[in-house]
């Protein structure tokens, strides 16, 4: 192996270990009790208790959040793509004035700082009635999983080469049918990625909803902040297992698609 | 089976027209090849007939019926595509059966067909495989093996071999021109390959810059190309060009003085040559010419002997047995059947 090979290789593997290291820590963390959380030598073997997640998934709060964030999230999800994916096939397809502009607004919607929309929202939603509702934070989220899904699945879509839809076309196969029977079917797996993306984006997502909710519509991101306000000693296990329970549903995802994922963000000119 | 004829059809992107009055008939059964570089309008007007490509202007009807307005799924077409096109989430089986499926046709009858078309192209083994799976001329098997089964009235090959490598284009050139003979459904196939063209076609379509430069079967294109551009383009080698003034019955540059092959009005022409038809002579054979061999090319079966004469030059091919020593002095004559003379300001063909 040559000397850069390999001084490259030791830079990805620190990197690596940057991401992961932290992560690792967290995990033990969760299964410590404040005894062994609170020394000044931090221990890599002790016995793993169960009461902080016992704690974090028995309280009420929480598991009101999660119900919230799977509710919010997935329908949030399900609707940006049910918008976004035909609206970036159309995108993808038919180049001229009016989809260059819808192309360049949809990216313009993730410029926008999320403050900017949060207090002219927390408005509007007040107005309207439905303020700290799980209905506002889907419309909110929408404005996040419709511009992603958009944005990434329009070189989905450019990267089905344009001579097989035109064989659909002999092959008598309106536009809708294209679509459907050809253009998704081959682009599926980066335009699944691009969906679970933007799942992982909104579920994550802690500003807006920390303005837009005050009870009854609280995610997860909000409830777990709260706990390091506890009180003045800082339950650190407990902190932990909630940090566990909220990365979970987004590493499980990556995992069922980390595959696809990397293709969607890597634009190779690969024939699939 | 279809008659297609193209009826002063234009094609005009915004402002631009690449394509005008574009006048052409195909008979029943026929087979005709567009030929030219590209860019020269070719596809367009394939994609044209196809229905992928708006007509602008004129007319064109398949089997008797105008087309200009019909989706390509109604026009009685199949086409075959350059890069194949094959639907890739599919197995071979679906590509080929898909268009019947939607189409509504029974099972049995899918299976009938699929049958047939699957032991024409010898696609049996790999009914089950996903086309990424398959090498390009297969590839290219399944393409025409999907067209072949709707049994359309008209055929539209798109460059089909020009992704595949040398052998393998031979290979399935004959294989097109076989599955022709048998079905001898009317075909239309695009192609910037001379000798397919010249191979597979009953009649060339020599194109350049939206226009037709020449129509005609490939021996007559070839032994009277009508223009220029025509003499230059079809040939390997490459047809020799010489740049002399006519006069009293004389073709000279100075140099150069021979015989005109028939009576021309005084003026600047050019003489085309093809390299075969530069024979060496001894000297004092009538009509013969001093040159000088300049380079000596071996290509296995001939030698291409690059000549001088004056400050013209040409190419002579001949019989790589004979042996020229690079700087020699040689006499060479050129048959009068064998020349052909073209006005050099109009590019045209003049004729006795």
């Amino acid at each position: 192996m040559k000397l850069s090979t390999l001084l490259l290789r030791l830079l990805l593997i620190l990197a690596g270990l940057l991401v992961v290291l932290p992560l690792l820590w967290t995990l033990l963390n969760a299964f410590k009790t404040n005894a062994d959380l609170l020394v000044s030598t931090p221990k890599l073997f002790f016995t793993p208790v169960w009461d902080n997640m016992d704690y974090v998934l028995n309280r009420r709060s929480v598991a009101r959040a999660l119900v919230n964030s799977l509710i919010i999230c997935s329908s949030a999800v399900a609707l940006g793509a049910l918008l976004g994916v035909p609206a970036a096939y159309v995108i993808a397809r038919y180049k001229n004035r009016v989809t260059r502009e819808a192309q360049f607004f949809a990216l313009s919607l993730r410029f926008l700082p999320p403050v900017a929309v949060a207090i002219p929202m927390m408005v509007i939603w007040l107005g309207l009635g439905l303020y700290d509702s799980r209905l506002s934070l889907i419309v909110t989220y929408m404005t996040i999983t419709v511009s992603i899904t958009i944005w990434l699945s329009i070189p989905a879509f450019e990267r089905v080469p344009m001579a097989v839809e035109e064989a659909a076309r002999v092959d008598r196969l309106g536009p809708y049918a294209t679509f459907f029977l050809i253009a998704l079917p081959i682009a599926r797996l980066q335009i699944l990625s691009a969906i679970a993306f933007s799942f992982i984006l909104v579920w994550n997502e802690f500003l807006l909803a920390m303005m837009l909710t005050t009870s009854r519509a609280k995610t997860l991101p909000i409830i777990a902040s709260e706990m390091s306000q506890l009180g003045m000693n800082v339950p650190w296990g407990i902190l932990n297992a909630a940090v566990v329970l909220l990365s979970l549903p987004p590493l499980i995802l990556l995992a069922l698609i980390g595959a696809g994922m990397n293709s969607a963000f890597s634009r190779k000119s690969a024939q699939d | 089976m279809a008659h297609v004829e193209c009826r002063n059809i234009r094609k005009s992107y915004g402002g631009h027209e690449v394509i005008r009055d574009f006048n052409l008939s195909v008979s029943d059964h026929e087979f005709v090849a567009f030929l030219g570089p590209s860019g020269c309008g070719k596809s367009t007007i394939l994609r044209m007939v196809a229905g992928l490509e708006e007509i602008s202007g004129g007319d064109l009807m398949i089997g008797g019926a105008r087309m200009n307005d019909r989706d390509p799924g109604d026009r009685g077409i199949a086409m075959v595509f350059q890069n194949y096109a094959l639907y890739p989430h599919m197995s071979v089986r679906g590509n080929i059966t898909f268009a019947l499926e939607r189409a509504g046709v029974a099972k049995d009858e899918i299976a009938r067909r699929l049958g047939a078309v699957v032991e024409t192209l010898g696609l049996g083994a790999y009914l089950e495989r996903k086309p990424t799976e398959l090498s390009g001329g297969q590839q290219q098997r399944v393409a025409i093996a999907r067209a072949m089964i709707k049994t359309p009235e008209v055929f539209l090959f798109d460059e089909p071999l020009s992704n595949l490598d040398a052998r393998l284009r031979g290979h399935l050139r004959v294989e097109i021109a076989k599955l022709h003979r048998a079905l001898k459904t009317t075909s239309i196939y695009v192609t910037h390959d001379q000798l397919e063209a010249m191979t597979l076609a009953d009649r060339i379509v020599l194109m350049n810059q939206g226009r037709i430069e020449q129509m005609g079967t490939p021996e007559e294109i070839y032994t009277r190309p009508a223009t220029l551009f025509a003499a230059g383009f079809i040939g390997t080698p490459n047809m020799n060009f010489l740049e002399l003034e006519a006069a009293e019955g004389r073709l000279r540059d100075g140099v150069l003085d021979l015989a005109a092959p028939f009576a021309l009005a005084p003026g600047k022409v050019t003489l085309g040559i093809r390299p075969g038809a530069v024979k060496l002579v001894a000297e004092g054979d009538p009509g013969a010419f001093p040159v000088l061999a300049e380079r000596d090319e071996f290509h296995g079966e001939t030698r291409l002997l690059a000549l001088r004469s004056g400050s013209q030059s040409l190419l002579a091919a001949i019989p790589a047995t004979v042996r020229i020593a690079e700087g020699e002095r040689l006499w060479a004559r050129v048959e009068e059947a064998a020349m052909h003379v073209f006005d050099t300001g109009s590019g045209m063909r003049l004729a006795a």
